[in-house]
């Protein structure tokens, strides 16, 4: 069964915050929620690296753990949901969750906190129909029923925020991690010459042609694009 | 040591971001701009996650548990504790109007703040596998929102409450020798003033205890100052060990109020206490009263003899 997961790559998250505005355009979220954010560290210094961060769907979650109405479920794609019908706005989650994931709506007197929203891999609520009006207006769409991925990692346009079953997320970014490791030691330009392919175990592209790399990615909507050019040229030397 | 291999590029941005001791941050920015945006992983909610599961829950039901258990064991031991020398008929004026009041708006404000609190702890195990998550929530909310409105009221009441209170509760050297005779529960008589020991202990505790709670509850309460999580977790601690302090003392206080003593319900019930029961629980207090005349018609009587005294008032 496949474990849904997000992986920000910091060295290609270029702060434009589209996975912000995505997330909050195709949910729907009120006035002064965000679900996702962009984090920018060592702003305007060498070493400036950006990270989106929303609800990473802990396997061990926190949230539910801490949850004094136990609102929380872990679907069989590994989403963590919660129920909005039983969540009681204590705000324990908020304490719990290291990413700062649940937000809060002011709710009433006292500006008590309201029902938690928070994001929910574009995978709706865990009761109601897929896609019906009162799913969407409780917690925004739900694209995983129409067999699509969140929105904000759809749209990411360098694809630095990546979605899907975590096996295929960790392939492509275990691909770029070596690919990066050879340009710096070829200087950038040594990979044609020696015909370098990346050679990872168990992603099945080791020495293959690229197109059964495509092959792995397809099914999660995965861009198949991550292997740079000079790794597509199809003959080995060897 | 140098040892010539090359360190990972990734270890000093990971450590920013986890937001390690000595990590260098450099600004950190958000354009989304909400309470604790700009820190990327806080590793103090897994420790409050360990803290309220792992110690809270299972230490505070064993707390609670313990404090029934000694209370049902004492009844059964020692029983009801009667006036020896029976109601006397003759009432010594113990507490004003005003302080009843105080007590009682106190009281209910408490218990009502201890249920719904209790609940909020305990409910996951209890309310929810009982009503189902349906119900179960919608009960919990109302007491998460009733513990919420019952709090700065709560707040009032305890500060108008440890002003009226203050005068007799002041620590004495009587006290250690009350506290010495285990307070008269076993058998021996042990003298005490207006309040003793036990009952001085109670008021220090709430008026202590409570504070930090009421203080730490309102941190809690009002989360629109945009008072980041770590500033709630602690106060979530503090807010936590104080009421389980409060409610194991406030069933002691409860028990020896209501059905542990003959007489001593009516005293905050009515205002008036018998002059048999101070004598026995307050002798200090019930001469001091003697002296300054506030009894009606003194008796020296023998204890013994008090039972026919019945109708004479």
């Amino acid at each position: 069964m496949a474990r849904m997961k997000f992986y920000c790559d910091s060295e290609r998250c270029i702060e434009c915050n589209g996975c912000v505005t995505a997330c909050k355009n195709a949910n729907e979220v009120p006035w002064g929620i965000n679900r996702r954010r962009v984090v920018t560290i060592k702003d305007g210094q060498p070493g400036e690296r950006s990270i989106s961060v929303a609800c990473m769907h802990c396997s061990d979650a926190p949230c539910q753990a801490v949850c004094p109405v136990n609102c929380f479920v872990t679907t069989p794609d590994g989403i963590v949901l919660h129920n909005k019908d039983t969540c009681i706005g204590c705000g324990y989650c908020f304490y719990a969750c290291p990413f700062g994931a649940p937000q809060f709506p002011t709710d009433g007197a006292f500006s008590s906190r309201g029902k938690m929203d928070k994001c929910t891999f574009c995978a709706g609520g865990p009761e109601e129909a897929d896609n019906s009006p009162e799913e969407f207006r409780k917690y925004g769409s739900n694209r995983i029923a129409e067999g699509k991925l969140p929105l904000c990692a759809e749209m990411c346009s360098t694809k630095a925020l990546l979605a899907g079953d975590a096996s295929v997320v960790s392939d492509i970014y275990r691909q770029r991690v070596v690919n990066r490791a050879a340009s710096a030691l070829l200087g950038g330009s040594g990979l044609q010459q020696t015909g370098f392919q990346p050679s990872v175990a168990g992603t099945g592209v080791t020495s293959v042609p690229p197109e059964s790399g495509k092959a792995t990615a397809e099914p999660t909507g995965m861009p198949a694009d991550d292997v740079p050019p000079s790794t597509q040229v199809p003959a080995p030397l060897q | 040591m140098n040892d010539g291999s090359v360190k990972n590029p990734g270890i000093e941005f990971w450590d920013a971001v986890r937001g390690h001791e000595g990590a260098e941050t450099g600004q950190v920015r958000s354009q989304v701009t909400s309470i604790d945006s700009t820190t990327l992983i806080n590793p103090m909610g897994e420790e409050w996650r360990l803290y309220r599961m792992d110690m809270l829950i299972p230490t505070a039901a064993i707390v609670l548990g313990l404090t029934l258990l000694a209370i049902v064991l004492f009844r059964l031991i020692r029983g009801e504790i009667k006036i020896q020398g029976g109601y006397s008929g003759q009432k010594i004026k113990r507490f004003s109007t005003f302080q009843r009041y105080v007590h009682w708006t106190t009281a209910i404000l408490f218990i009502v703040l201890a249920l719904t609190g209790v609940i909020l702890l305990f409910g996951r195990y209890i309310v929810i596998p009982v009503f189902g998550a349906e119900i179960g929530g919608t009960l919990t909310w109302l007491c998460k929102r009733t513990h919420d409105f019952a709090g700065p009221a709560f707040g009032v009441a305890l500060l108008v409450m440890i002003i009226t209170f203050i005068k007799g509760n002041m620590p004495s050297r009587i006290d250690l020798q009350w506290l010495l005779k285990g307070g008269g529960l076993f058998g021996k008589h042990a003298s005490a003033g207006r309040y003793n020991a036990g009952e001085k202990a109670w008021y220090w505790t709430i008026a202590l205890a409570g504070t930090l709670v009421v203080l730490s509850g309102l941190v809690l309460d009002f989360p629109n100052f945009d008072q980041g999580r770590n500033t709630m977790m602690y106060s979530h601690w503090v807010h936590s060990i104080g009421a389980v302090i409060l409610i194991a003392f406030a069933m002691g206080h409860i028990y020896m109020g209501t059905i542990a003593m003959q007489g001593a319900f009516e005293a905050m019930q009515t205002g008036y206490c018998d002059s048999n029961w101070a004598k026995e629980h307050h002798d200090l207090w019930y001469a001091d009263m003697q002296e300054a005349g506030k009894i009606d018609e003194p008796t020296n009587e023998p204890a013994g003899t008090l039972q026919l005294a019945d109708n004479k008032s």
